[in-house]
């Protein structure tokens, strides 16, 4: 019997999946960025919305995170964890940053 | 349940343990990144001092890098499926290509910073210029220790055969290699492509 490490089954199926999603979602913006055809808050729009779709496809088709057994909660769980401080220090350093610059120029 | 059994579950529970851990490290090395970001997106806004990003990227050539990248997580996943049905060539085949896939990316990388810096983008031209290559120089940092990594791998397959040992191994690794493609996905997004509208 294989231990229980909550990183899911392995299967060829969903590796090919993943992989076709990914690539997909790294050639559309990339083409958007080459070959400009949008407005500027627009093109960031494809990239942001590229990279957090790509971002997902690999957390489940390669990273395997789930939520069948106790293991691969606590690998959801601490995984939701982490990336609420990434958030807190990036939006936070920037947000900081802003409104520093603001205050010192008005 | 026999003495036996139970000693058996018990190691169980501790292999799940030690993988939870590095699943944690994994996450503390985000942290590390989300700073790296940070340190990156405060620097480089459009009225900072120095030269220009965007007159030295080459997005055909970061394209190209993401791919050698994302090729090389998919065939660590052919690895770690054949690891799984007892094929150990095919594990080391899948491995070998793997490392070529990644060697190709970190080569790419280096030669970039070299004609960067060649072209007046360097280290100490700006604030800017430095938590680029701090940022994207610490994930080619990872890479290559991964690809260290791999290698030792690859060597230590003939040695311990497929067995649970070699499959926790496998695990640890692969947890690691995913997260280098899944940084570099924020790599792309964030430094080159916004870099370069």
């Amino acid at each position: 019997m294989q231990p229980d490490y909550g990183t899911g089954e392995k299967k060829l199926s969903v590796y090919i999946f993943g992989l076709f999603l990914c690539v997909v979602l790294t050639l559309i913006p990339f083409g958007a960025v080459m070959y400009p055809d949008l407005s500027d808050a627009k093109t960031f729009i494809v990239i942001m919305v590229s990279a957090t779709l790509q971002f997902l496809v690999q957390v489940v088709c390669f990273l395997r995170l789930n939520y069948s057994t106790e293991q691969a909660k606590m690998n959801v769980m601490s995984f939701i964890l982490s990336i609420f401080i990434l958030f807190v220090v990036v939006a936070g350093s920037l947000w900081i940053m802003y409104t520093l610059n603001y205050r010192m120029m008005h | 349940m026999s003495a036996g059994a139970l000693a058996h579950d018990h190691h169980h529970d501790s292999e799940s343990t030690d993988v939870f851990g590095f699943w944690l490290y994994i996450l503390t090395d985000c942290i590390l990144f989300a700073s790296l970001f940070a340190t990156y997106l405060v620097l480089n806004h459009p009225d900072a001092y120095g030269p220009a990003f965007k007159e030295h990227v080459n997005l055909a050539y970061v394209l190209w890098e993401t791919f050698l990248l994302l090729g090389s997580n998919f065939t660590f996943g052919l690895s770690v499926l054949s690891l799984n049905k007892g094929k150990l060539a095919m594990t080391q085949f899948w491995l070998v290509l793997t490392f070529i896939l990644g060697a190709g990316f970190v080569g790419m990388e280096i030669n970039e910073f070299v004609a960067l810096a060649h072209e007046g983008f360097h280290w100490q031209a700006s604030g800017a210029a430095s938590a680029f290559f701090t940022l994207v120089g610490t994930h080619g940092l990872h890479v290559s220790f991964g690809l260290l990594w791999i290698l030792i791998t690859i060597f230590q397959l003939p040695i311990f055969k497929v067995s649970q040992i070699m499959k926790r191994r496998i695990i640890y690794l692969g947890l690691f290699w995913n997260f280098l493609d899944i940084v570099w996905i924020f790599l792309f997004s964030i430094v080159y492509l916004m870099g370069a509208v």
